[in-house]
């Protein structure tokens, strides 16, 4: 028994070493080139906390968190507000042609953002835009939505796609959920004369805490993540970004792998990670008072 | 019997000698190999033109790197940084001005002073020449802006069509002639109000007598009044509505789909995009001028390009024979070659021939050939054009093309953040 102990850490091994090379080097090598000056072709030359400190005095650092934080606050509630209320819905038994609803709520889950990001300029488009011809039906005149003189028009215009496309994927976490919630106990709610708002508030969503609370986790990372829709809606990083509506992860992106300025981005990164580590935290805090595990 | 004997003395001989000059010949071309980088496969570098270094440098063992441009761009920088990098290949000329300052790039100066005659080549060859005089890479071509119209809707309109004299002043009178309206809707733009840097704002900052940067690239002239004035003139062509704004644009799918329908009349054209309008557009009618004259009375034709260069981390044989590819890249029969593809103006004036007896739109293509010889300038393009670029843009998108600060406090800001970049890499 004991010489066979070591076959267990061969079989592991591919593993370790794909988390060693993949995982634990890229993380401790960013760490340690956010204190170098790196341009990727010569070798890192310390500098100490140099570019933390750069980057902090920056305005445009700043302004991108600002941005990200106002993003994630639209971004998270509505799209886990809604991706329950669809899941609800979906899970009705009297409900007809259930799988072409989800596959209707998925398929924006499985859109490209190339495709998507065109799609909504075009809609957002202040002059020939759809969604301005919608508004103007009713008398309302036309918004600019991704070029607005005001920041917040901008960063929510572009959260609501967000949602869009997102919500499929949190429907299908909260539908599983809903799923596993014991028809008989619904059933003797309602021979007890529980309306349907009762049953959703008292009964279903108590039940699917910890699934609600696992989207709002992983909504809250990928909104402070969020990188693909402002590409995709402005059409690359090249076309000049507004400094008023940049997130940080376009500022890494530029940094990084346009203007080949590997420390700064760097530092933004692991500062962009300490902030979803706190927030991530803050919500682990609350989860107690509201989550329910039985 | 003794003339077979003498005949056969002499063919033994022979043999002997040409021996000795394929082997002499083989000492002084020793084998080697070069790794040569193509973003864009073929469909950016003629194929030709590899096959037949291929074939006439066969002591050159020659492998290519090929990808997509995005894919391309994108894997160099890994390579460098893995020094797996080919030993000579081309992007665009700010991004190989940005390596030589970080040191990749091979300096091309001695090379260029042994092997060629610079007379041959019209100044462009030195685009990615810095103030020091170090040459970071030679052009894989040159894409030159000229003064596009569409005839037939100057011929509807019973408007002259544009000369070689005008002045942007013509152009701006002209474009509002041209431009109609029913009620509040345009029906047809005078001129395509383009943004970006080449075909947009670096024009009309020229014409007015400014320029982004100073002659040493070190320091920003946004703040020059001409500058300023050249950012107003083509944002009150927006406001007024006599150029196209950037929605019209994309609702009528894009800039050369307007200008190919007759919503536009004129356009500042790169010479590439003339292979699509041949391709996309093939009825239109339409042709070329050289760009307006500016303020002053000179010519500025703004011109971008790919530059090849060779890398510095290359071995000594591996540089030699990247050398000689760009020799041969610059060569008579390649540059006529460049010159048949219609999408890239080769260095080489011997090719100019091909180009102005194309016999494709734009006839007059001598509006590019001697436009860029009398007034050809770069984007003022240094090792931080990246950069700066950027910042310029996103100032530039704020108040030129939407209007949400004005003309004068983005040239404030731009002035601040360009020479703050300027600095900081001095």
């Amino acid at each position: 028994m004991h010489n066979q102990r070591h076959w267990g850490y061969i079989f592991t091994l591919p593993f370790v070493i794909n988390v060693i090379v993949f995982l634990l080097f890229p993380i401790v090598f960013s760490a340690y080139i956010s204190f170098t000056q790196y341009d990727l072709f010569n070798p890192p030359k310390w500098i100490g906390l140099t570019n933390w400190i750069n980057v902090l005095k920056k305005q445009e650092f700043w302004l991108s968190m600002r941005n990200v934080s106002v993003f994630a606050l639209i971004f998270v509630p509505i799209q886990t507000a809604l991706a329950f209320l669809i899941a609800f819905l979906l899970n009705q038994a009297a409900l007809r042609a259930k799988s072409l609803f989800r596959l209707f709520y998925f398929l924006p889950v499985v859109t490209p953002w190339l495709a998507a990001g065109v799609v909504w300029s075009w809609m957002f488009n202040y002059q020939y835009g759809v969604i301005n011809w919608f508004l103007g039906l009713f008398g309302i005149n036309p918004v600019n939505w991704l070029y607005h003189k005001s920041w917040v028009v901008v960063i929510t215009s572009i959260a609501l796609v967000n949602v869009w496309k997102g919500m499929g994927q949190s429907m299908v976490i909260l539908l599983a959920g809903m799923q596993n919630v014991p028809q008989e106990v619904l059933e003797s709610a309602q021979i007890d004369g529980a309306s349907g708002w009762k049953q959703l508030t008292h009964i279903v969503f108590p039940i699917v805490t910890p699934m609600v609370y696992m989207v709002m986790i992983l909504s809250t990372i990928s909104a402070f993540q969020a990188f693909d829709v402002f590409l995709g809606l402005f059409g690359g990083i090249t076309t000049g970004i507004s400094e008023q509506v940049m997130v940080p992860n376009l500022t890494i992106y530029r940094d990084s792998f346009l203007l080949f300025k590997m420390g700064p981005a760097s530092a933004t990164a692991w500062l962009l990670f300490f902030v979803i580590l706190a927030i991530t935290l803050f919500q682990r805090y609350f989860e107690k008072r509201w989550v329910h595990y039985e | 019997m003794k003339k077979r004997q003498s005949i056969f003395v002499l063919l033994v001989a022979l043999v002997l000698v040409m021996s000795l000059v394929v082997v002499g010949h083989g000492q002084t071309k020793k084998p080697v190999k070069l790794k040569i980088g193509l973003p864009g496969s073929y469909d950016v570098t003629s194929k030709d033109i590899i096959d037949k270094f291929i074939a006439t440098h066969p002591h050159i063992n020659v492998e290519i790197q090929e990808a997509p441009w995005g894919d391309f761009t994108s894997k160099i920088a890994t390579q460098i940084a893995g020094n797996t990098m080919p030993d000579v290949w081309f992007q665009e000329n700010a991004v190989i001005l940005g390596y030589g300052q970080r040191g990749v790039a091979e300096d091309l100066a001695p090379y260029i002073a042994r092997d060629l005659n610079v007379d041959e080549y019209i100044d462009g060859l030195f685009s990615a020449r810095t103030p020091e005089g170090k040459v970071w890479g030679v052009p894989h071509g040159i894409n030159p802006v000229a003064l596009a119209y569409n005839k037939t809707v100057f011929e509807e309109a019973g408007v002259p069509f544009p000369t070689d004299d005008w002045t942007y002043a013509d152009l701006i009178e002209t474009a509002k002639k041209l431009t109609v309206k029913e009620g509040d809707e345009p029906k047809r733009f005078g001129f395509i109000g383009a943004y970006a840097i080449t075909n947009g704002w670096f024009p009309w900052i020229k014409q007015a007598g400014g320029s982004a940067l100073d002659e040493t690239k070190t320091k920003s002239m946004f703040d020059d009044p001409r500058t300023v004035a050249g950012l107003k003139q083509l944002r009150q062509g927006i406001e007024e509505g006599y150029f196209t704004n950037v929605d019209f644009n994309k609702a009528h799918g894009g800039d050369l789909a307007v200008f190919a329908s007759g919503k536009a009349a004129m356009h500042f054209m790169q010479y590439s995009l003339q292979v699509n309008m041949q391709n996309q557009f093939p009825d239109t009618d339409w042709d070329v001028v050289k760009m307006p004259k500016a303020v002053n009375g000179e010519r500025y034709v703004p011109m971008v390009g790919n530059t090849w260069l060779i890398s510095s981390r290359a071995s000594k044989d591996a540089k030699e024979a990247a050398w000689e590819f760009l020799r041969f890249y610059l060569s008579d029969e390649v540059q006529d070659i460049v010159a048949a593809s219609g999408s890239t103006l080769p260095v080489k004036k011997s090719a100019y021939a091909v180009v102005e007896n194309a016999g494709t739109k734009p006839l007059n293509k001598k509006a590019y050939t001697e436009g860029i010889a009398e007034g050809g300038v770069t984007l003022d393009e240094n090792a931080t054009w990246n950069e700066w670029r950027l910042l310029v843009q996103q100032q530039v998108n704020e108040s030129v093309v939407h209007g949400k600060i004005s003309v004068e406090e983005a040239a404030a800001e731009i002035h601040k953040r360009v020479q703050a970049v300027l600095d900081e890499n001095k």
